[in-house]
């Protein structure tokens, strides 16, 4: 290019002139700019950008409070709460999915196959969790820890099985397994959420309140240590002592499975009182299960029989009749009765099973169980006593016990009471009652003539030492003279009627056999089956223990001839059996040799 | 031979007869940047090593290996005369340019492990779209120096040239953001070097309907149309691409105005902020030490900015100027894309911060690139027998 050409131009570049001013101009604004929009950010917005900053750091969470023990009444634990785990992992963190499961595959809850699968499809849908063993205990964790630590010390670094995360799970455990388990029932699966028995009636005692925990947490929700931090403590739940003695329990489900197997019942019940305090010492059930086997749980075997299942009591609600004509000086114990084998009343025939003498003693009519006799007695009482009887005894309300799912069964009013309403009623039909109902009506005659409110749960113990202690409701139904003489007269039914087989061979004892016909809902008649029952006390002179049996339909024949639908034949003795080893437990001294 | 508009022979600092005349501002504000950079990278850094059972000073010290090679080599390629350097233009573009197509055959991914951009020698990795950067520079500076302005069409079809095999290549690995830089440096030095309004206008069309094209072709990858539309719609990818930005804006805007203090930075040093070490660097800046920390980084890159300009206007001979305001573009667009897509100004497009962010080969290159710039400074007129070029042109004129 030569210099005529360059001189032909009209403009020579220099450097440094207007262009290199538009840059400079140029740099300015932009610059300019970033400083206005930083000034915006770190000015004007810095305050809210501050607030979404601290509100992705702050975290709430609960601090699980530990929840109450359930104690039987001599403090064993029944339920309690240790230290548990969820194992889990990220898939998302893991190379390799089928090295993952080698580790884990042993203490999974799951096969090798199906963890492998879990892994691989979490890591595909991309998924942050994946369950491998959980609601386990310290000792099954810290393996699965160590099996992980023996693995990464034996790899490269980069090969390192991690993503593995052990959290707090606290766990829900029943050392007696299947003892009470209807009593003491379950909780959820979070283990702190009561769904039956005690757990559930007295769970808002037992959780206690959760705290809070408010912090700081980074992105890998690891604590910051400057960090504001708020702690509101767990409240820890209550403590509950229970009335239950875990010896006798166990004998009354002892006593009742023997019962169950013998006689191929459909279901169970056997309900221990102290009848002086009214504590409940035993309410076994049958079927059960075991509390620490949940997959054992149904809503069959998770049933608190005694006080759900409704029942008309037969014969053992006769004593009611006896006890109340007595107390009314309406006859004695020697005062004659007549028996004929059938009545009519209304447009219905009573009789007697048997063939019982045209009169007996009012003490006879009770050892043999006349329904005749017993009906006699009862219209010399009249509706209105009767019904004022029965509702004193506690029938046809619910006793109190808050327990979920309890019956009070019915009791009509007497403005309802046909021509046989109290017929029917005196041998115990036509009223529904629980086992609890009938041993707490029992406990009356035993306890001198006071009725007491039969109770589950002795004290709640708060986390700071205080003890709400139960006292039952009471009042008196028959002078003590009265309760004296119903008590020999039961003493007579063991001694030589219908409950001889539930004689106890240490004790002296007393009580009732019952037998009823179960009512066929769908056909509306009664059926062959039968509740088979007996109700009794021991000893004899100063009862330290009433015993309530019910067999729902018992069947078969004992050796000589005698049908098990009977009271006197299956119920009878679980009673023998079952007091016997309660009397013994309790220290209590033989009173017959 | 070159058709300059004057000769200027190579000085030598071993036979120079005019005094050393190093810019010490321009010097200072890189010493001080850099050394920022380093406390950044650390405070950025330590808490997440520290967590992972490392050295918490692990990518400190690497860093520092690297700033330490950057000042060797801005202080050689200042010692160097960039009339001797200009010689090696080509050799230097044609090695940078067989270097991105190596990295097709043996590069490596980065810890994105979107893009192919790592070449690893054994004993160190570098990414050869850096060095790229400084050869297009020379290579364009070269070019335009060696025609008078006004320039001709077939100057700016070769400069076009020259930026598009390498630009080309960066973009394929892929590296939109690179890209960029070369299309910036591009219209700049053609600006400064005396392109025609007419040629500018024609090149700003020919841009648009080329990133048209681009876009209908379905030439860039998915994830890059994603960067760009979640810095347009946020909201729609709150959880996944504009998290990083996202995050950038609360750490810088929580910073306030005075900040929360060295490691105090809740936001960037407990990690909430990603790559907050090389692409989020301002991020650490703007957390820790507020608006005045941010104010005064802003201020020490618009203080290179303006010794660049100054060098520029000053220079020996047009070569040096073109090739000063190459390094002023490229450091200017490095700078605002990279502040300006932590404060969500722009999208993000993975250019690092200069002089700041960790990362070797970026860091010498700067070095090196700011080298050229001082160099030219150093030997800047009046150089004794040699007459100044603003009265040579004129005497020309």
């Amino acid at each position: 290019m030569s210099a005529a050409r360059r001189g032909n131009r009209a403009r020579i570049w220099k450097p440094g002139d207007l262009r290199l001013l538009v840059v400079g101009i140029v740099f300015v604004l932009v610059w300019g700019g970033i400083g206005f929009r930083l000034f915006d950010l770190q000015g004007n917005q810095a305050v809210a950008l501050a607030t979404v900053g601290f509100d992705q750091r702050i975290s709430e969470e609960t601090i699980a409070a530990p929840r109450g023990t359930i104690y039987d009444r001599g403090g064993v634990e029944l339920a309690l709460t240790i230290d548990g785990w969820n194992v889990v992992v990220d898939p998302m963190m893991l190379d390799d999915t089928v090295m993952a499961a080698t580790v884990l595959a042993p203490f999974a809850d799951t096969s090798f196959e199906e963890l492998v699968t879990d892994l691989t499809e979490g890591q595909a849908k991309e998924s942050r969790y994946a369950e491998i063993a959980m609601r386990i205990d310290t000792a099954h964790k810290e393996a699965i820890e160590s099996a992980v630590a023996e693995y990464n010390a034996g790899v490269d670094k980069k090969d390192r099985l991690t993503g593995v995360f052990y959290r707090e799970q606290p766990l829900r455990v029943y050392p007696a397994g299947s003892v009470a388990a209807q009593v003491i029932g379950l909780t959820a699966y979070d283990m702190n959420d009561g769904i039956e028995g005690l757990e559930l009636t007295f769970n808002s005692e037992l959780e206690g309140d959760p705290g809070r925990l408010i912090v700081e947490r980074d992105p890998s929700r690891r604590i910051i240590p400057q960090g504001q931090v708020i702690v509101e403590p767990a409240i820890a739940g209550s403590d509950i002592v229970t009335t239950i003695d875990r010896e006798i329990q166990f004998a009354a489900e002892q006593g009742l499975r023997k019962a169950m197997q013998k006689t191929g019942s459909l279901s169970g019940a056997v309900v221990v009182l102290d009848p002086d305090t009214g504590a409940i010492l035993a309410m076994a059930n049958a079927p059960d299960f075991d509390l620490n086997d949940r997959s054992s749980a149904s809503p069959e075997v998770l049933r608190n029989r005694a006080v759900s299942d409704m029942y008309e009591p037969g014969s053992t609600l006769k004593v009611l009749t006896i006890a109340a004509a007595l107390e009314e000086g309406l006859v004695s114990a020697h005062t004659m009765i007549d028996t004929p084998h059938s009545i009519e009343i209304g447009d219905f025939t009573y009789s007697d099973d048997g063939y019982n003498p045209p009169q007996m003693s009012v003490r006879d009519v009770v050892a043999k169980s006349s329904n005749i006799g017993t009906i006699h007695i009862e219209q010399m009482l009249g509706n209105d006593r009767h019904y004022d009887y029965l509702t004193k005894f506690g029938l046809g309300r619910q006793v109190g016990l808050d327990v979920e799912g309890e019956r009070h069964g019915t009791l009509p009013p007497t403005s309802q009471w046909t021509a046989t309403s109290g017929s029917s009623i005196a041998i115990g039909y036509a009223v529904h009652t629980t086992a609890l109902q009938m041993a707490a009506l029992y406990a009356t005659i035993a306890n001198d003539g006071i009725w007491t409110e039969p109770y589950l749960v002795d004290e709640i113990i708060q986390p700071d030492g205080t003890r709400i202690t139960t006292v039952p409701r009471a009042h008196r139904v028959l002078s003590p003279e009265t309760a004296s003489t119903v008590r020999s007269m039961l003493g007579r039914v063991i001694e030589e009627g219908t409950g001889k087989r539930a004689a106890l061979t240490d004790y002296t004892a007393g009580g009732k056999t019952g037998t009823s016909f179960k009512f066929d809902v769908e056909r509306g008649v009664y059926s062959k089956d039968t509740y088979a029952s007996f109700i009794g006390m021991a000893p004899l002179n100063d009862p330290r223990i009433v015993v309530a049996i019910v067999l729902d339909s018992p069947h078969g024949e004992l050796p000589d001839g005698v049908s098990l639908s009977h009271g006197g034949a299956s119920a009878a003795p679980v009673f023998a059996e079952v007091a016997q080893n309660a009397l013994h437990q309790l220290g209590v001294a033989p009173d017959r040799d | 031979m070159a058709n300059d508009y004057h000769d200027t022979k190579p000085i030598s600092f071993m036979h120079r007869e005019a005094p050393l005349k190093p810019d010490l501002i321009l010097v200072l504000s890189y010493i001080v940047i850099t050394a920022f950079g380093l406390l950044m990278i650390y405070s950025a850094t330590a808490p997440g090593l520290e967590d992972r059972g490392l050295d918490p000073t692990s990518e400190l010290k690497e860093q520092a290996i690297f700033v330490v090679i950057g000042f060797i080599v801005f202080g050689v390629v200042s010692w160097m005369d960039l009339t001797e350097i200009r010689g090696f233009t080509t050799p230097i573009y044609f090695v940078s340019v067989m270097l991105l197509v190596l990295v097709f055959l043996v590069g490596e991914s980065g810890r994105d492990d979107v893009a192919v951009r790592w070449i690893d020698i054994g004993f160190l990795r570098f990414q050869p779209s850096e060095m790229a950067k400084v050869a297009v520079i020379l290579t364009l500076a070269s070019l335009l120096a060696a025609v008078d302005p006004p320039l001709r069409w077939i100057t700016i079809a070769k400069s076009v040239l020259v930026v598009a095999l390498p630009a080309g290549l960066i973009f394929l690995q892929p590296d939109l953001g690179t890209m960029l830089v070369f299309a910036f440096v591009l219209i700049a030095m053609l600006f400064v070097g005396g392109a025609t309004m007419r040629q500018l206008a024609f090149l700003a069309v020919a841009t648009i309907i080329a990133t048209v094209g681009v876009f209908q072709l379905n030439l860039i990858k998915d994830y890059q149309v994603n960067r760009l539309t979640a810095f347009v719609d946020p909201g729609a990818h709150e959880l996944t691409l504009s998290y990083n930005q996202i995050q950038s804006e609360i750490a810088i805007g929580s910073g306030g105005m005075f900040g929360k203090g060295l490691f105090e930075g809740t936001q960037t040093n407990l990690q909430f902020v990603p790559v907050q070490s090389s692409d989020f660097i301002f991020t650490a800046v703007g957390e820790q030490f507020g608006f005045v920390g941010s104010a005064v980084v802003i201020a020490l890159f618009g203080v290179i900015l303006w010794r660049l300009l100054m060098i520029a206007q000053r220079a020996r001979n047009r070569f040096g100027y073109l090739v000063t305001m190459g390094v002023a573009a490229m450091l200017a667009f490095h700078v605002f894309v990279n502040i300006g897509m932590t404060i969500r100004i722009m999208p993000v497009t993975g250019l690092p911060l200069p002089f700041m962010s960790s990362g070797g080969t970026f860091f010498v290159v700067m070095s090196a690139a700011l080298g050229l710039a001082h160099s030219s400074w150093i030997r800047r007129p009046p150089v004794p027998g040699e007459v100044r070029h603003r009265e040579l042109t004129s005497r020309v004129g």
